[in-house]
């Protein structure tokens, strides 16, 4: 018998990368989690009616995670070749001699995880001309709806099949994929020498779900309703925050309930489980469970089966979000937050579907006669917000609103204060959610004061 | 990377369906990154990025594929691929390319290192971090230290139909402290990253003492400081950081990216003035061992030194080959993406006002009650309309020409078009800091800079 010699060079399938992975660990005594990944994804963009931007992709990786003396190294290689694959073992197992141990820190072979709908009817039966007109329609539904749009220049259409598994040497073994296809655009509209660009965004589970033509309608009202602007004033206002902005300060305080930002000493909620941090009708829930959220996954990047958490409920702080390390050294079980900051990122601990609970239907009608700034939606927050202290101060969208009346669009202008204190003022919760591509979500809410920066 | 005949075999299958112009580009990046937490190192972690992508042009519409697979089977199987694309997004033509004889471009590595991250050890690495979180640590009220270190080599191939063939290797090192002083329930943060396109010598020229030193400098000076005031206020900006004010009131809309699009206020005002005559500004991919400095560009052009805007007049936007299709500027060597994921698109590479004639000290003296804005977050831009905002994480208000009490940090937000008229004041200290610059085409490093700076007036994001 002819026994073959395999070329180290030679690309292995992602499942025989994680079983030469997997055996070439036990084989060295080595504790080992792999983390595979697949995704396949197509775009396209269209601009006055053409197609300019096609692109399709296939990508795959593994991601390593060595456990030595209670120590974890990590690496991770899109190099599938044997030879490859050994030196990113290598690698993990020396970044695990060098790092310190972690008290708690195990590989485990976690519960079965719940089964979660994520890919519905898939894309096989969607052609490549019906993603086409999708992008086509966001342009030239967008481009026509109003005589001011001079440009579309943002948005198209996408969508991505996401295969992942995460076995480690302890026999967990598990696996799980998503589809999302989504369109978004931003219509750029003009009037009396001033410029506006607003848009919306839809994500779906279901390719025949999607609607670009109400997506560009919306994008396009949206961006009109910003002209005609006027400098902002300056001062402390009352604030009727859109679910928009709201999910996106969310989005951007995440990490404040953070096991991990908790146990570094970097989150202002550090020893405040158990205390109020927040107006009563505040209740914020963290739930990969939810299929329709873009962050849905059965189980988390250590393969801890999900479950919906309830961080803060009617102004209580109940639980943060932990991953297996975290977890352990603060005394509690694993709430299934492990993340990956993309294959090449540490695994922390990070967020699902995470969203302030809207007021039930038929609960408080909203204040009719509201003055003070109508805030549409915040940007900067990766350099104007700080979840070391809740401070932000953030570039700005939205109206003002006298009586209950919609007075005018304001020029750009900035909005400040804290986080844990806007949490304290929230003076009433809407009932519809608004969902951003973060993942995070909120209803419109109503703060007593911030404040502006406008002229 | 890969043989000749390869590349051409690909490149032709890719181009079978009629593409003007097929381009073939190959990465394999190896970075590590380090996380010293209170001087403990809690993170370690090595990385292969290894990938390749094909982009066909039809006129000016792009078709782009990318996969893993850089084997001869699996670059054939992406070429087929790409080439039906086309086809089934519009129309497919008939032709395709012959046989290629390459043109080698000669290419000077910008970014080269004396002793390189690949072949010191990681004990080498967390010593230099040790002394960065030794100078932070237990400095005045800093309780809680953090040090990152990241290297990062690239090497990459780019290859295309009209037989260009280009080689360049990207390397960069770079420490980042972060600081948390606390006194009570009152915390501040302070941070300093410098980084550079060189190799871990760069850490004599900016030793790690000081990097640990100006992050708990920052933290301290900013406990117990009052919020910035909200509203319109002059502004002397700090230098070396502080041109991420350029970067996202001005760069982003001077790449024809935006600009092609009709998403920039400066479509079609190359000679006219757009800026006070005391602004120069450049976006520069020559500057050797700089952390936006390229060997060659992503579509294999060797890169320039663009003047942007001389004495307050467009003279250039920065051009990528589709730019140059759409727009008809010269192409300036500005094509970039963050890896193989992307298609290339125009972007900065390291951009600055240039000096001025003032000192620091004479534009401060000419602000009566206005904002020192020492040192500087990163910011972001809205292309189509020219609204940026980026945020100040030192501050100081400055009363009768002097710098006075801290403030907190604040968002400094405005409009590009009107802003840059607003420039009136450059001073000499030219310095360049290093960013990720995040768009169309990925995160990809670029330096940012600027002299010190007076802005007349601008909306400052402080407390009511």
């Amino acid at each position: 018998m002819t026994r073959l010699k395999r070329d180290p060079a030679a690309q292995l399938s992602l499942e025989g990368a994680q079983t030469f992975l997997l055996g070439l660990a036990r084989a060295r005594g080595l504790e080992l989690e792999v983390f595979a990944q697949r995704e396949q994804n197509t775009s396209v963009s269209a601009l006055k009616g053409e197609v300019t931007q096609f692109q399709l992709s296939t990508q795959q990786g593994v991601a390593l995670r060595v456990l030595r003396g209670g120590a974890w190294g990590e690496s991770f290689t899109e190099n599938l070749s044997e030879a490859a694959l050994e030196r990113a073992l290598d690698r993990a197992s020396e970044n695990a001699e060098l790092t310190v141990p972690e008290s708690g820190a195990a590989l485990v072979n976690w519960p079965p995880a719940p089964a979660l709908d994520l890919s519905g009817e898939g894309l096989s039966g969607v052609t490549v001309a019906q993603k086409v007109a999708a992008a086509l329609e966001l342009d030239r539904v967008a481009a026509g709806a109003d005589p001011r749009v001079i440009s579309v220049p943002y948005g198209g259409y996408s969508d991505s099949v996401r295969d992942w598994q995460v076995a480690n040497t302890g026999g967990l073994e598990r696996s799980a994929q998503a589809l999302s296809a989504i369109t978004e655009v931003y219509p750029l509209l003009s009037e009396s020498g001033q410029s506006k660009m607003d848009g919306d965004w839809q994500f779906t589970r279901e390719f025949t779900q999607l609607d670009p033509t109400r997506t560009a309608l919306v994008a396009v009202e949206r961006a009109a309703a910003l002209l005609g602007a006027r400098p902002a004033p300056s001062g402390a206002f009352p604030v009727w925050i859109s679910g928009r902005a709201m999910a996106e300060l969310l989005g951007l305080f995440a990490p404040m309930f953070s096991g991990r930002m908790l146990e570094e000493g970097k989150s202002p909620l550090a020893g405040r489980v158990g205390e109020v941090i927040a107006a009563p009708g505040v209740t914020i829930v963290d739930d990969a469970t939810l299929e329709t959220g873009l962050l849905a996954r059965p189980f988390d990047a250590e393969g801890c089966p999900s479950a919906p958490l309830t961080l803060v409920e009617g102004g209580l702080l109940q639980a943060v979000m932990h991953n297996q390390g975290t977890a352990a050294r603060a005394g509690v079980d694993s709430t299934g937050h492990a993340k990956r900051y993309g294959l090449g990122g540490p695994v922390g601990v990070g967020h699902s579907n995470l969203f302030l609970r809207p007021h039930a239907p038929g609960g408080a009608a909203p204040p009719a006669a509201f003055s003070g700034i109508q805030l549409l939606g915040v940007s900067g927050g990766h350099a104007g917000a700080n979840a070391v202290t809740g401070d932000f101060s953030l570039e700005a969208s939205g109206f003002l609103v006298q009586d209950g009346e919609r007075q005018h669009a304001l020029d750009v202008f900035t909005v400040a204060g804290n986080f844990l204190d806007l949490l304290w003022d929230v003076r009433w919760v809407g009932a519809d959610l608004h969902w951003t591509s973060l993942g995070t979500g909120a209803p419109d809410v109503l703060v007593g004061a911030l404040s502006i920066a406008g002229q | 990377m890969l043989d000749e005949a390869l590349v051409a075999q690909v490149l032709g299958a890719a181009q079978r369906g009629g593409a003007d112009f097929a381009e073939l580009f190959v990465e394999d990046r190896v970075n590590t990154a380090l996380r010293l937490h209170q001087g403990e190192l809690r993170d370690a972690r090595d990385g292969n990025l290894f990938g390749a992508g094909v982009r066909l042009l039809y006129g000016t519409q792009v078709v782009y594929a990318y996969t893993n697979d850089v084997t001869a089977t699996g670059l054939l199987e992406l070429a087929r691929q790409v080439a039906q694309a086309r086809g089934d997004a519009g129309v497919t033509d008939a032709g395709g390319a012959g046989g290629l004889d390459f043109r080698r471009v000669d290419v000077t590595p910008m970014q080269v290192a004396r002793e390189h991250p690949l072949h010191a050890a990681k004990a080498r690495k967390l010593a230099l971090m040790r002394r960065a979180h030794a100078a932070a640590a237990g400095v005045g009220a800093v309780r809680t230290v953090d040090v990152t270190y990241l290297d990062m080599v690239q090497r990459v191939l780019i290859a295309n139909s009209e037989g260009l063939w280009a080689e360049d290797e990207r390397l960069s090192t770079r420490i980042a402290c972060t600081a948390i002083a606390q006194e009570g329930t009152d915390r501040a943060t302070g941070s300093s990253n410098p980084g550079a396109g060189r190799g871990l010598e760069f850490f004599e020229e900016r030793p790690p003492e000081e990097i640990g030193a100006e992050a708990a400098r920052i933290a301290n000076a900013m406990l117990g400081a009052a919020y910035a005031p909200a509203g319109k206020y002059p502004v002397v900006i700090g230098n070396a950081f502080g041109g991420v004010i350029f970067h996202e009131a001005c760069g982003h809309i001077l790449e024809t990216t935006a600009v092609e699009k009709n998403a920039s206020v400066f479509a079609g005002k190359i000679g006219q003035r757009i800026a006070h005559d005391c602004v120069t500004a450049v976006d520069d991919g020559t500057i050797p061992g700089a952390w936006g400095a390229l060997g060659v560009d992503d579509e294999g052009m060797v890169p320039q030194r663009t003047t942007l805007i001389e004495r307050g007049v467009l003279k250039s936007y920065m051009v990528d080959r589709v730019g140059h299709l759409k727009t008809g500027e010269a192409r300036t060597g500005s094509g970039r993406r963050a890896s193989y994921r992307y298609a290339p698109a125009s972007r900065m590479r390291s951009t600055f006002i240039d000096a001025g004639d003032r000192t620091p000290e004479e534009l401060i003296r000419g602000v009566q009650h206005g904002i020192y804005a020492r040192t500087m977050g990163g910011g972001s831009v809205t292309p189509g309309t020219g609204d940026y905002n980026f945020a100040v994480n030192e501050a100081y208000m400055i009363r009768g020409g002097e710098v006075a009490e801290p403030l907190r940090g604040a968002a400094l937000v405005g409009n590009g078009a009107q802003d840059l008229m607003n420039i009136v004041g450059v001073a000499g200290d030219l310095h360049l800091g290093q960013g990720m610059c995040g768009s169309v085409s990925g995160s990809l490093p670029t330096d940012v800079g600027q002299p010190h700076i007076l802005i007349s007036e601008i909306t400052v994001g402080g407390r009511a």
